[in-house]
């Protein structure tokens, strides 16, 4: 069994070495860092976190509709900016889900009685943060990758 | 100098695996972190439920949350892993070099 998939990974290798030296191109599989992105989402946990301490200190914090929003509004750029840039459909579909969140928890916020219980504070923003911090992750690997020196392919010359 | 298949396969090989072993650790230590927070969020939820502090249709919505969370760790998967290919491809590019631009007598790989 290892010897197959050892055999079949020096298959896409070479496969992989003759299309780059044919097509004359650096392998891209993803997109590059965006620094735009990187800085918005973290801005959207700060102000994200903010609510979610005000409503566990003071759970008699009334439901706040600028909040959503200011949110709303954020993401919006936010996901025009993923869908702009080339090779970010993964992004553009983490940002999707954290705004399902946001307004997922933006209906339990409205229609739950003050005090508002500290359990559902606690589970929404646990989800949130496990979001970010998955779109946080992604943004720094790009960062890191873009500080490597790859090998770059030339076309050969006639 | 011709070029053999055999050693320039196995070159690229063993530049290869390492990156895509440490990918692969990389990524098992963030989903094994992730993944223990939506458990645990889970069980609490359950837990919550059962108290009789938050009703059934509040508890499906937190469950939903956690659901979209799970996904975007799968995302960040994914986008980790094609890096982990990436690097390795390239990798493999940069130990057969040598040996191709001189076989081809053109600087073919820069």
């Amino acid at each position: 069994m290892r010897t197959i998939q050892r055999a079949h990974l020096r298959g896409v290798l070479l496969f992989a070495f003759a299309t780059l030296v044919l097509s004359g191109c650096a392998v891209r599989l993803i997109g590059d860092y965006d620094n735009t992105i990187d800085n918005g989402v973290t801005d959207l946990q700060q102000k994200a976190e903010l609510y979610f301490s005000k409503l566990q200190s003071s759970p008699m914090t009334p439901y706040d509709q600028s909040f959503y929003d200011d949110i709303n509004a954020r993401l919006a750029v936010l996901k025009s900016r993923a869908a702009s840039l080339p090779k970010y459909p993964i992004i553009l579909q983490q940002l999707t889900n954290l705004k399902s969140q946001f307004d997922t928890f933006q209906k339990l916020d409205k229609e739950s009685s003050r005090p508002i219980p500290a359990g559902i504070v606690t589970a929404a923003e646990s989800a949130i943060s496990v979001s970010v911090e998955s779109i946080l992750k992604l943004e720094l690997a790009l960062k890191a990758r873009g500080k490597t020196t790859m090998p770059s392919v030339t076309k050969a010359r006639q | 100098m011709a070029l053999d298949v055999e050693t320039l396969a196995e070159n690229m090989l063993g530049a290869a695996l390492p990156i895509l072993k440490k990918g692969a650790e990389d990524v098992e230590s963030f989903a094994k972190t992730e993944f223990t927070k939506i458990a645990q969020t889970i069980v609490s939820i359950g837990e919550q439920l059962t108290a009789g502090q938050i009703n059934q249709q509040q508890a499906g919505l937190l469950l939903e949350m956690q659901t979209s969370a799970s996904r975007n760790v799968l995302l960040c998967l994914e986008g980790l892993a094609l890096l982990a290919v990436e690097e390795a491809i390239n990798a493999a590019l940069a130990v057969v070099k040598a040996a191709v631009n001189t076989a081809f007598k053109v600087p073919l790989i820069a």
